[in-house]
């Protein structure tokens, strides 16, 4: 069923593909023009200068905090995930789904909700840093982490760990071996779903980061919009597409793994 | 149903449970701080001065002030409008429509059609919402390109129609979770069941509305499920883009539970708005669910 697309459908596409990135262009104009404005135009001159005052300094650190805090968060929601949606798919434990949906549901409350006692929660044990929103954002992000794990290692066929163990394969073989690779692709997704979800977060970082060295790429950017009346325009689009690369990147990096992990996503109840 | 009775698992009993101790830590704080941030829904908490210290329980005064006082109705009206238009008009059916027109076109087409609804769902939301400004802005591209070119006067649009804005913003990000969900979903209905509509004499439409659609149903419960409730409590686009503004024009029930407890401090009615929306959420989800399990 190889059908081609008719001439028209083609055309359309094409022109809502077109639409979709036109809102680029102002980005890419102002940030290879050295002499910026803000305004959309052809560009004068042509350079890297803004790229260059968007790694050196304040804003260079700010993206190595961003990627700390959510290489951090994806780790450690995936490592503790693993660990705990492997029993909860294999035990029979009475209500896990309904415990499951209950806690996602919880997890819907706007952030903004729990946003108080974390905080307070932060400040008495000295955590109001990065290892806090990375433990913060794990909290948050674990919900929702176990549910698609246990839906991926439900998925894995048990006959084959009892294979495995008739042969004589320990718990950890098993799990090892077997299990994780053959939910390779869902174990990205989620991986995925926390690093640009930690990436982008704005709200936590911004109450948990209290001084300019610990600011985030989020926190920098939205900060930098007023700094001191007038905005930079070439930094700031040259800093907004360094922000939004690694996330672009990593998406393209693991394509072939999402689109077979999001068939995941799908049902189960 | 699992069996219990694998050796492997039974013999391991103890380091199955250990695995799952860090969940069970951090799930525990997860409630804790749930439950406090209700217990605090009830107190006239506030974010500094003296009721930031000696605050006291007020009983339902909180929830009161949600009906009696303008802004909750009126926030919640706006955030119907825009999760009604954003998410289920304009996501769902935009990513359906697309997953269905590209499945089984050839592959160039359909890489780039992909890769640029995903550059929206990828980019940062601070990110988006400068994009979108400058878009917007009196000298952006949509004024320079169609409103100047056709002899008006430039239009402020994010002061002028600021919801319809806010709201397209929205679709231009989120559309891709949707198309990549159906995408997914339309690639499970077996190819045969199809065809054999096809060869019955079925219309491109009939194929999609009583074939596929029918059969995709939990997946279609699914993703309105998620995006409802993503967009009803979306806070970073709208808030970087207008803050609520112009007015209360575009102040969604997050937008609004942010300035009550944050700018303005009122943590006690802010918890007051998360509880309610929490509430408002869960009846929406039970709905939902409902669909999803119904036999078909």
């Amino acid at each position: 069923m190889e059908n081609q697309p008719s001439r028209l459908t083609a055309i359309a596409l094409a022109f809502m593909a077109v639409i979709w990135v036109s809102p680029f262009s102002w980005l890419i104009l102002n940030a290879f023009n050295p002499l910026s404005t803000g305004q959309l135009e052809i560009p004068r001159a042509f350079g890297f200068d803004n790229f260059g005052l968007a790694v050196s300094g304040n804003a260079g650190r700010q993206f190595i905090n961003s990627f700390i805090i959510a290489a951090g968060t994806a780790t450690l929601s995936v490592v503790v995930g693993i660990s705990a949606a492997y029993p909860l798919s294999r035990l029979r434990i009475p209500g896990r789904n309904a415990l499951l949906w209950t806690l996602v549901l919880l997890r819907m409350l706007p952030s903004a909700g729990v946003l108080v006692p974390l905080y307070f929660a932060a400040q008495r044990s000295g955590l109001l840093n990065q290892l806090g929103v990375i433990i913060a954002l794990t909290i948050l992000n674990l919900p929702f982490t176990l549910l698609l794990l246990k839906n991926f290692f439900d998925t894995v066929p048990i006959e084959l760990e009892e294979a495995a163990y008739v042969e004589g394969a320990s718990l950890l073989q098993i799990v090892t071996k077997i299990v994780l690779p053959m939910s390779r692709a869902g174990i990205a997704v989620v991986w995925f779903f926390s690093f640009t979800g930690a990436w982008n977060e704005f709200l936590l970082p911004l109450i948990f980061a209290r001084v300019q060295d610990a600011f985030p790429m989020s926190v920098g950017l939205y900060a930098a919009f007023g700094q001191q009346g007038a905005i930079n325009y070439g930094f700031l689009t040259a800093f907004s597409i360094l922000y939004a690369a690694p996330a672009v990147g990593v998406y393209f990096l693991l394509r072939r793994n999402m689109n077979t992990g999001f068939a995941g996503v799908g049902v189960k109840g | 149903m699992r069996n219990q009775a694998n050796p492997w698992l039974t013999g391991n009993l103890f380091v199955l449970v250990l695995g799952m101790l860090p969940a069970i830590i951090l799930i525990g704080a997860l409630l804790y701080f749930t439950a406090w941030a209700f217990a605090f829904s009830f107190t006239d908490l506030a974010l500094v001065g003296k009721k930031s210290v000696e605050w006291s329980w007020v009983g339902l005064e909180n929830f009161e002030r949600l009906f009696t006082r303008r802004g909750f109705l009126e926030s919640l009206w706006t955030t119907v409008i825009f999760v009604f238009f954003s998410a289920i008009v304009g996501q769902s059916v935009l990513g359906f429509l697309l997953a269905a027109v590209l499945r089984g076109t050839q592959s160039s087409i359909r890489s780039v059609v992909e890769v640029c609804i995903m550059l929206g769902w990828l980019l940062p939301d601070i990110v988006a919402a400068f994009l979108w400004s400058a878009t917007t802005s009196q000298t952006g591209l949509i004024n320079q390109l169609i409103v100047v070119p056709l002899g008006f006067r430039p239009i402020n649009f994010i002061n002028e129609y600021a919801l319809p804005i806010v709201t397209i913003a929205n679709i231009w990000k989120g559309t891709a979770w949707s198309y990549l969900l159906f995408s997914a979903a339309l690639d499970s209905v077996s190819r045969e069941v199809v065809e054999a509509a096809k060869v019955d004499g079925a219309t491109p439409f009939q194929r999609i509305w009583l074939v596929q659609l029918p059969i995709i149903r939990p997946h279609i419960a699914t993703n309105m499920l998620f995006i409802t409730i993503w967009t009803f409590t979306y806070f970073p686009l709208i808030f970087a883009m207008t803050g609520g503004g112009p007015g209360r024009q575009t102040e969604t029930l997050a937008v609004f539970l942010y300035n009550q407890s944050f700018a303005r401090g009122n943590l006690g009615f802010g918890s007051a708005i998360s509880v309610a929306m929490l509430a408002i959420v869960g009846v929406l989800s039970l709905f939902y669910l409902r669909l999803l399990r119904e036999p078909k």
